[in-house]
Order: C-alpha cells, then sequence, then structure tokens
C-alpha cells in the first residue's frame, strides 16, 4: 500500500515538475510569475498527514534541487520543503476550520510559498551564495505569493481529487 | 482534532532533516555523484524544453510584454531620439571630414609656395539669377582681407576678392564671364589670357601666333605686381581641346579648371605673396594608374596526354 502510494505521488510530482519546467518556465510573467509545482505539493501536503507531507516535501524538494535552473546546492530545497510541507500539514491536519474552509487553504499555500521562498533566501545567504538585488528578491517573493492566491484556486480542486484517488481517505470539502 | 504524532513519524522527519543536511554538506564539499545529477536532469528534460519553447515562442512574453507596453513605447521613443541625433551626427562627421580634406589640402597647397593665407568658409553661393558665378566668405576686413585678393583651394585658383565687408567677401570666381588671368603654361612658359565663360570650362587666348601648345598642358597664374590681383604659381586648370584657329590672330585653347567650382566648402584668402615665385613647383602630380593583375589561361596541346593541359600565367595591365 505505502509502494503504490510512494509511486503514485512520486509519478504526479515529477509530472508536475515537468509541466513546471517545459510550460510555466517558458513564460515570462510580471513580477517573476509562479511555481506550479511549489503549489501543487504544498497544497498536497495539506491535504495529507504531517508524514506524508514531510516526505512529500523532501522529494519535492529534492526534484527542485536537482532542476537545470537550481542555483543553491543539492539538498536546500530538500530541507525547506520537507519542514514546510510537515509544517502545512500539521497545522492543517490539528485545525477543522481550516479544514473545511477552501479559501483558508488558498491562503495557507500562498503563505506557505512566501515561506519557503524567503527560507531558500536565508538560507542561501548563510552558505555564502550571491542573490543580487535585494529588492528584486523581495519583489519575486510577495510576486510569487500574490500569483499563488490567484492560481491556487484553480490547482486545489485538482490536487484534491488526484489526492483522493491516490490516499482515498481525505477530500477537501 | 490535535495531531500528536509518534516516535516513528518524528523519527522519520529527524530522518529526512538529517538527510537533506547531508546532501547539502556533499554537494558543497564536491562530491561529483551528487552534481551530477543536475546534468542528468538538464539532458532528460532539454528535448521537452525544446518543444515547448518552439510552441509557446508567440506567446511566451505576451504577458510581460502587455505590462511593460508604456516603458517599451517610452524606450522606443527614445532609442528613436538617439538614433535621429546619431543620424546627424553621421552627417556632421561627413560634412566635418569633407571640410577638413579641404582645410588640409588647402594648406598644403599655400605651404609649398610660401602664401601666408586666411583660411575662410563659404557661407554663399551667387545666385544663377545675376548670370555672375561669385560666392561669399566668412572673412572679411576683420582679418585683413582686401579687395582684388586670390582666393585658392586645395586644388588651385578659385577667384578674386571683388568686395569686401566687415566680416564677410564677395569672391568672383574663376568661371565669371567677367573674369580675367594672366596664365602661362607650364614647362614653355607660353603666356595669355584665360577667361571665364560661366561654365567649368574657360578660354585661353596666347599672345604669341606661334605659340605651341597641346592638350594636356597645364595652366598656372602669372602673378600680378605686389601679388594682386593674382600671386604667381596658382595652378589653374589643364588643356583640354584646342579649336582649329586657321587664320586667326592668336591661337585659342579649352581649360578645364582644377577646382570643383560646384563642390567648394573651404577655401584661403591670400593675404601676402611669396617673397620668391614659386615658379612650376605647384604643377599638380598626374595620378600613376594601379597596375591590375589579369590571369591569362593559355591552352597547349599536351605530347603525352590526348587531351590539351591548361597553363595559367599572370600579366600586368
Amino acid at each position: 500500500m505505502l509502494t503504490r502510494h510512494s509511486v503514485l505521488t512520486g509519478a504526479l510530482f515529477l509530472a508536475v515538475f515537468g509541466l513546471q519546467l517545459a510550460t510555466v518556465d517558458q513564460i515570462h510573467l510580471p513580477f517573476g510569475g509562479f511555481s506550479i509545482f511549489l503549489i501543487f505539493v504544498l497544497s498536497w501536503s495539506a491535504l495529507s498527514s504531517p508524514e506524508v507531507g514531510a516526505v512529500a516535501g523532501f522529494f519535492a524538494g529534492f526534484l527542485l534541487d536537482i532542476a537545470p535552473t537550481a542555483s543553491g546546492p543539492i539538498g536546500e530545497w530538500t530541507l525547506i520543503l520537507t519542514i514546510v510541507g510537515f509544517g502545512i500539514a500539521f497545522l492543517r491536519y490539528g485545525d477543522d476550520s481550516l479544514r473545511t474552509n477552501p479559501l483558508s487553504l488558498v491562503v495557507m499555500v500562498a503563505f506557505s510559498v512566501v515561506v519557503s521562498m524567503s527560507a531558500f533566501l536565508l538560507l542561501t545567504l548563510l552558505l555564502g551564495s550571491e542573490l543580487g538585488n535585494a529588492k528584486q528578491a523581495a519583489k519575486t517573493i510577495l510576486g510569487n505569493g500574490l500569483w499563488t492566491l490567484a492560481i491556487a484556486p484553480f490547482v486545489l480542486p485538482i490536487a484534491s481529487r488526484l489526492h483522493r484517488a491516490v490516499f482515498e481517505t481525505r477530500e477537501i470539502a | 482534532m490535535r495531531y500528536g504524532g509518534d516516535n516513528r513519524s518524528r523519527l522519520l522527519v529527524v530522518t529526512l532533516i538529517v538527510t537533506s543536511l547531508f546532501l547539502i554538506t556533499l554537494d558543497l564539499r564536491g562530491v561529483s555523484i551528487v552534481t551530477g545529477l543536475r546534468h542528468g536532469a538538464q539532458s532528460a528534460m532539454a528535448p521537452f524544453q525544446r518543444a515547448a519553447s518552439t510552441a509557446l515562442s508567440p506567446v511566451g512574453n505576451f504577458f510581460s510584454d502587455v505590462t511593460h507596453l508604456g516603458r517599451t513605447r517610452a524606450q522606443l521613443k527614445k532609442l528613436e531620439d538617439q538614433n535621429s541625433l546619431l543620424r546627424k551626427s553621421i552627417i556632421r562627421n561627413k560634412d566635418l571630414a569633407t571640410e577638413v580634406k579641404q582645410l588640409k589640402s588647402v594648406l598644403d597647397l599655400s605651404g609649398k609656395a610660401e602664401y601666408k593665407i586666411v583660411n575662410a568658409r563659404i557661407i554663399s553661393q551667387g545666385t544663377s539669377a545675376s548670370f555672375s558665378q561669385s560666392i561669399t566668405i566668412d572673412v572679411g576686413a576683420n582679418l585683413h582681407v582686401t579687395r582684388d585678393m586670390t582666393v585658392i583651394c586645395g586644388d588651385g585658383l578659385v577667384g578674386v576678392v571683388k568686395e569686401v565687408y566687415s566680416s564677410s567677401a564677395l569672391v568672383m570666381l574663376v568661371s565669371d564671364p567677367e573674369f580675367h588671368v594672366g596664365a602661362r603654361i607650364a614647362g614653355s612658359q607660353e603666356i595669355g589670357i584665360l577667361n571665364g565663360e560661366g561654365t567649368d570650362v574657360g578660354t585661353l587666348q596666347l599672345l604669341a601666333s606661334q605659340s605651341s601648345i597641346k592638350v594636356g598642358d597645364i595652366l598656372l597664374a602669372r602673378g600680378s605686381v605686389n601679388g594682386k590681383p593674382f600671386v604667381p604659381g596658382v595652378p589653374i586648370g589643364v588643356v583640354t581641346s584646342i579649336p582649329n584657329s586657321a587664320g586667326s590672330v592668336s591661337q585659342m585653347a579649352k581649360v578645364r579648371y582644377f577646382v570643383h567650382l560646384h563642390a567648394l566648402g573651404i577655401v584661403a584668402v591670400v593675404l601676402k605673396p611669396p617673397a620668391t615665385d614659386p615658379r612650376d613647383s605647384l604643377v599638380p602630380i598626374k595620378p600613376t594608374p594601379i597596375p591590375t593583375p589579369t590571369v591569362t589561361i593559355f591552352v597547349t596541346p599536351s605530347s603525352i596526354s590526348s587531351t590539351p593541359s591548361p597553363s595559367v600565367s599572370q600579366t600586368s595591365k
């Protein structure tokens, strides 16, 4: 059962990761655009138990780390998304109001995107890498948050249906 | 329902975090297995990225272009203005280059003959309505220019100063129908009078009826007393034709001026003639043709082979 869950989740993540690299990254959107992969992964984690959220975050982070466009060392996104995936699942798992309110889930995913990107920025600085203009970085993070608020309502229902199909246990209201 | 968790899940999360830190450490220490993963991912994704890039190229920049529309328009306007300025600058530079060339040639000529000159820019061309051939230059009494001074350019005689104003002067061109200048043929020293005819060609009337003149002879100014109105030795033109003058008292010749009167920009007014006559030293040097190599192919029948074999030789024409 666990193997089936892992394989299906991995395949879905790979598909969305491919979609991100092949299509979304090709479109130059204002304010840095959005990451459909991050939105999908964090939505997935939010719908899962904390353990699954952490594992999903770990796998997704590893994919981001080996992406050709990744700038930091391998393991950086893995660490961040493991923690954020666990955190979002933990918060949602313990709060019934959040579980029954899709809007709060959208806000939480957008917030998680901002936290993930900010953590990546901070960790990159701590590891001694250059990140360029701080104002531009802040603009990109904020832009990603806003884009996520706009895109997440369309991604969440798909993620919820796929999650239900894989786990057959939980679904969004 | 509050999630409590258990030791197993905590252990899982800790293991994942430690693994992440381990990966970071490996990568920062430059372990090649980890860095090779990115190359593998790039190789795997490249065909999809190429295909998507081709498919999305028309809309790839649409959103960013829409948001930058105002900025792009302003940038376009700025670039157009810059382009216009650069065009003007190029035209101005070309103009300056021509002026520098003319100035250099007039300085060369006056330096060789030791004329004391003042340079002038042409500020006005004479009108065709008056039939007179004249120009106005931007120097006058302010720079000690007086009437009947010789005006030259790098190619030779331009004309003579007819009127002087405070900061400009009117110059009668060599082609003016009222223009007459004493001339001599370089080499033979035959003398005559050249008259303007309103065109690029003047008429030379030799004083001696037995003078020998031929096409290609070069005419120089003979010079006047105290160098006014003409300083000696200034090149005027070249004989282009000798009309049949049987029965006439003196011999005539058509002379084409060295100076291109329609393309004048910078001229010089000779303030003081040289202490000694430069004689024929200002005669322009004839340009020597540069030989052009031509390839001639000779076909000779070969004694061994039945087919003729070509041989190539290079000659100069």
